[in-house]
C-alpha cells in the first residue's frame, strides 16, 4: 500500500481532489483507536465524517484524546486499530508528509515557525517548490495571491519573530494552503487572537468552505466560537465521541455538560465588595524584553484590598514583563512600586515573598515547578524561608508534607499522593498545586499569570472561584489573561494593554467586551462612542 | 614576503575546508568538537595511504573516507542515540589523537614524493576553498536544499511536520561535515606540512572550530576569517621578524581563540541580539527526538 502510494506520488494527490462535491464526504475516520504504553486508551474507536464545505468543530476537555486523534489525522502518531479514508480511499499517514500529500494541512495551536527564517522561508519548507534552487520571484506571487483570495494581508519578506500572533496564524494558514491542503484542521485557532482579529479569521474560513474545503477546528474551551462557525459538533470525552449534533441544536450549556460530563456553571458568583487600602502602587513602570526592546512602557495603576485587577491584552504585549517586572524577575527600567507602603521597585524576590507577595507564573513547567521533585518539594519552594517550617536552617519534611496534604486536599489535585513527581500530573492539577502553594500563605497580593491558560473547563471553573475567594479574604489580585470573557467575569478594574501600555484604566461595570477588544487589537479611538 | 603571504593563504585554504564543513554541520543543529580528531586521521591516513600507493588522489580519497566515517561515527551518537554532542566530539577527538599517534608512529619522517604543482605560486586548492565558500553560501541561502538544513538546525520539530525528515538531514550534514575535515587534514598532511610527526595538526582544527563561531555561521565571514587567522598563525611561527620584543609564539597562537571569544561576547550581547535577530542557530547542539 506504502509502496504503490510512494509511485504514484504527488499526481494521485492532484488526481484525488477533481470533481468534488459540496456535501461529499471527503474524509473519514472509522474505529481510530490509540493506546499509549501503561494501557491509558488516549482514542477509543473514533468514528466521524468530515463532508466538503462543512466546519466540522471537534470539542474536548484536555484529556479527551483530542491532541491524539489530531496527531493521527496528520501522521504524527500512527493508530493501533482503524482506517482512515480520504474520498474513500484507504490511506495510511506514517509521516505528516504522507497526510500533507494527501491534501490534509494542520495549523498547529503552538506555532509551528522558525523565527529567524522570512515568512516566505517558512512557507516554502517542505514544499514541492523550493526543491534545487528556489524561485522566490514566483513562489512569492502565487503566495500573496493565496493569501488575497482568502482576505488575508501577508508581507512574504518579514521575520517571523517580529510577526504578532494573529500574523502567525495567518503565515502556518497560508502555508497550509501553499501546499495543497483540501482539508484544513486547525488546532484552538482563537486561542491567541484578539476579537478583530477572531472574526476576520471567521470570515477567512467562510470563504475557504465555499472552495470546497473542509475545516476542522478542535477546541478545548471557546465554546461561543464553535457555535458561531461551525456547521457540526463531534464532542470527546475520555477517548470517546460522546456526542454528535448539528450546531444549529447545540448552546453553550449543552455542549460544556456533554463535554465535562456533569452541569458546569457558567456565571460565577461575584459578590460586591468593598474595597480597602491599597496594596499595590505602580508608577510610570517601564521594563525591556529578552530581546532589549522596550516592552513596558510607562504603566501606572493601583490596587487596592480585595480588588481584582484584569490585565488584558494579546500574547506579546507587555502583559508578561509587567508581571515579571512586579515580582522582580525582571529589573525595571524606570518608574516606581509600592507594596504596603513600601518601595519595593528593586527588593529581591525573597523580600517580597516574605513581605506577602505571591506569584504563579504562566510558565507551569519551566518556571513553576521542578518535574523531577515530589509535590512536597514543590511546595516547600514557597515554604523554605517560613520560620514554621524551617528551623535554622532544617526544612521541617513532616510539617511540609502535611502542609502538602491540605493543599491537595482543599484544591482537590488528583494524585497518587504527594510524594510522587510532580510531572506526572495533568496540566489543571499542576496549576491547583501552583495556586494551592501561594494562595495558602494567604498573600496579601497574587499575580496570576494566565492563571487558566490551557485548563479544562472544569479545573478553569476552580482556579477563577479560588481567585475571588482570595478577592474575598480581601487579598489584592491582578489577573493577567489573554482570555477577554475570563477578564469581564472576574476583574474590578480592567486595564488593556497594547503595545507595552495600558489604554486606559476602566472599572469593570462599565466596560463593555467590544471596546476592550478594540483597546487590546490598538484600534480604539478615544471619542469614538 | 611573498611567501609569507602565500604560506598565510595557505592555512588559510585548510582553515576555510574544515570550517566550512563544520558550519554547514552547525546549521543543521548538530556541533562537532571533535574536528581535530577527523583532521589528524584524515592527515595521518591521507599520508600512508599517499606513501604506500605513490599517489596523492588515492590519498585525498582515504582522507575524505575517513571523514566521512567518523562523521557517521558523531552522527550515530548525537542523533540516534542523543548524547550530549559536546561528549561525543570530544570523544572522537581524543580517539583520533590516540589512534594516529599509534598507527602513524611507524611513518614518522617526510613523504617522499614529488610536491604538487602550483599555481603563480599559489596552491589550486585555495582556489578551490573560494569556490566552495562561494557555493555553500548559494546552497545554504538561494535552494531548498540549504532551508532544510537550516530549518532543521533552527527548530527541528517545525520541520518534521513540514514533511521533512530531520534525522537524515542532519546525518548527511555531519557527513559531509566529517568529510571536509578529512579532507582539510589531508591537504595539510600531503601539501602543507608533508612530514609526519607526532601531533603534528598542532590544533588546527580547534582553530577551524572557532572559526566557525567567529563567521557567524556565515561562509563569507569564515573566508575573511580563515585569511586572519591564516596571518596570525604566519605571525606566531616568527613573532620576531613582524614585532620584535613583542609577545612569544604562544601568546600570538592564543590571538584567534581570543578574537573568537570577542565575537561570541558581541553576538550574545544584548545590542546584537535585538539589532540582529538571533544568528546562532537555535538547536545547535540540541539532540532531537520525535514527539
Amino acid at each position: 500500500m506504502f509502496k504503490a502510494r510512494k509511485q504514484e506520488g504527488i499526481e494521485l494527490h492532484g488526481d484525488i481532489w477533481k470533481h468534488i462535491q459540496p456535501g461529499e464526504v471527503v474524509l473519514e475516520a472509522r474505529g481510530i483507536t490509540k493506546r499509549y504504553p501503561g494501557g491509558v486508551l488516549a482514542n477509543d474507536h473514533i468514528d466521524f465524517k468530515i463532508r466538503a464545505g462543512e466546519i466540522h468543530a471537534i470539542l474536548g476537555e484536555n484529556g479527551a484524546g483530542k491532541t491524539t486523534l489530531m496527531s493521527i489525522l496528520f501522521g504524527l502518531l500512527q493508530p493501533d486499530e482503524g482506517e482512515i479514508y480520504v474520498r474513500g480511499l484507504p490511506v495510511r499517514f506514517r509521516s505528516p508528509e504522507d497526510a500533507i500529500k494527501m491534501g490534509i494541512g494542520m495549523v498547529h495551536q503552538h506555532r509551528k515557525l522558525v523565527p529567524a527564517h522570512t515568512v516566505m522561508e517558512n512557507i516554502l519548507l517542505g514544499h514541492p517548490r523550493s526543491r534545487g534552487v528556489i524561485d522566490v520571484k514566483t513562489a512569492e506571487e502565487e503566495v500573496v495571491a493565496i493569501a488575497e483570495r482568502y482576505g488575508f494581508k501577508i508581507d512574504p519578506r518579514a521575520r517571523v519573530w517580529q510577526l504578532t500572533e494573529g500574523e502567525k496564524q495567518v503565515v502556518e494558514i497560508v502555508k497550509a494552503l501553499y501546499r495543497g491542503a483540501k482539508i484544513l484542521i486547525l488546532d484552538e485557532p482563537t486561542s491567541a487572537l484578539t476579537p478583530v482579529e477572531t472574526e476576520r479569521l471567521l470570515e477567512s474560513i467562510e470563504t475557504m468552505t465555499q472552495d470546497a474545503l473542509g475545516v476542522v477546528p478542535f477546541i478545548t474551551h471557546k465554546l461561543p466560537m464553535v457555535l458561531a462557525i461551525s456547521d457540526e459538533v463531534t464532542i470527546l470525552r475520555r477517548g470517546r465521541v460522546v456526542d454528535r449534533l448539528p450546531t444549529a441544536e447545540a448552546t453553550e450549556q449543552i455542549l460544556a455538560e456533554r463535554m465535562v460530563g456533569r452541569p458546569v456553571i457558567f456565571t460565577l458568583q461575584k459578590p460586591p465588595h468593598e474595597p480597602g487600602q491599597p496594596v499595590l502602587q505602580v508608577e510610570g513602570l517601564s521594563a525591556r524584553n529578552n530581546k532589549g526592546v522596550l516592552a513596558l512602557k510607562n504603566v501606572s495603576f493601583t490596587v487596592r484590598e480585595g480588588e481584582i485587577l484584569g490585565i488584558a491584552g494579546v500574547a506579546g504585549n507587555g502583559q508578561h514583563e509587567l508581571a515579571e517586572t512586579l515580582f522582580g524577575l525582571r529589573p525595571a527600567e524606570s518608574g516606581r512600586v509600592q507594596f504596603l507602603g513600601q518601595d519595593v521597585t528593586h527588593a529581591p524576590i525573597l523580600d517580597r515573598w516574605k513581605m506577602g507577595m505571591g506569584y504563579t507564573p504562566a510558565e507551569r513547567t519551566e518556571v513553576g515547578s521542578i518535574g523531577d521533585f515530589s509535590l512536597v518539594e514543590n511546595v516547600a519552594m514557597n515554604y523554605y524561608f517560613d520560620e514554621r517550617y524551617n528551623r535554622a536552617g532544617f526544612l521541617d519534611y513532616g510539617g511540609l508534607r502535611q502542609l502538602t496534604e491540605q493543599i491537595i486536599e482543599e484544591f482537590d489535585v488528583a494524585t497518587p499522593g504527594p510524594d510522587v513527581k510532580i510531572q506526572t500530573l495533568s496540566g489543571g492539577n499542576l496549576q491547583k498545586v501552583i495556586m494551592g502553594r501561594v494562595l495558602s500563605r494567604e498573600p496579601k497580593l497574587v499575580i496570576a499569570n494566565l492563571p487558566a491558560q490551557g485548563l479544562d473547563v472544569g479545573a478553569t471553573e476552580f482556579v477563577q472561584r479560588k481567585l475571588l475567594e482570595a478577592r474575598a479574604r480581601d487579598a489584592a489580585v491582578i489577573l493577567i489573561s489573554e482570555d477577554l470573557d475570563e477578564i469581564l467575569a472576574l476583574s474590578d478594574w480592567i486595564a488593556p494593554m497594547y503595545e507595552g501600555e495600558i489604554v486606559k484604566l476602566l472599572p469593570a461595570a462599565a466596560a463593555k467586551k467590544e471596546v476592550v477588544g478594540a483597546m487590546i487589537a490598538g484600534v480604539y479611538k478615544e471619542n469614538e462612542p | 614576503m611573498l611567501a609569507f603571504f602565500i604560506r598565510s593563504l595557505e592555512a588559510a585554504m585548510i582553515f576555510t575546508f574544515a570550517g566550512l564543513g563544520e558550519l554547514v554541520d552547525q546549521r543543521s543543529g548538530i556541533l562537532n568538537v571533535g574536528l581535530e580528531g577527523i583532521m589528524l586521521f584524515g592527515a595521518t591516513l591521507g599520508f600512508i595511504a599517499a606513501q604506500e600507493t605513490e599517489s596523492y588522489l588515492i590519498g585525498f580519497l582515504v582522507g575524505i573516507g575517513i571523514g566521512a566515517l567518523l562523521g557517521l561515527l558523531h552522527g550515530f551518537f548525537s542523533i540516534t542515540l542523543g548524547v550530549d554532542q559536546v561528549v561525543s566530539g570530544m570523544g572522537v577527538w581524543i580517539f583520533g589523537f590516540g589512534m594516529t599517534t599509534y598507527i602513524g608512529s611507524s611513518h614518522t619522517g617526510p613523504l617522499g614524493m614529488e610536491r604538487l604543482p602550483t599555481w603563480f605560486g599559489i596552491s589550486p586548492f585555495f582556489f578551490l576553498s573560494v569556490v566552495l565558500v562561494v557555493l555553500v553560501w548559494f546552497v545554504l541561502n538561494r535552494t531548498g536544499w540549504g532551508l532544510n538544513i537550516r530549518s532543521v538546525g533552527e527548530q527541528p520539530s517545525v520541520a518534521e511536520v513540514s514533511g521533512l525528515k530531520v534525522a537524515r538531514i542532519r546525518y548527511l550534514c555531519v557527513i559531509f561535515g566529517g568529510m571536509m575535515a578529512g579532507f582539510a587534514g589531508a591537504v595539510y598532511g600531503l601539501y602543507y606540512n608533508p612530514v609526519w610527526n607526532y601531533n603534528f595538526l598542532m590544533g588546527w582544527g580547534f582553530i577551524s572550530l572557532a572559526l566557525v563561531f567567529f563567521s557567524m555561521w556565515n561562509p563569507y565571514l569564515l573566508l575573511g576569517g580563515a585569511v586572519l587567522f591564516g596571518l596570525l598563525w604566519q605571525v606566531s611561527l616568527n613573532p620576531q621578524m613582524f614585532f620584535p620584543g613583542l609577545a612569544s609564539r604562544y601568546i600570538w597562537r592564543m590571538v584567534p581563540f581570543a578574537m573568537t571569544i570577542l565575537v561570541l561576547i558581541l553576538i550574545s550581547s544584548k545590542w546584537f541580539r535585538s539589532r540582529w535577530g538571533a544568528t546562532t542557530p537555535e538547536a545547535l547542539g540540541k539532540p532531537y527526538h520525535k514527539e
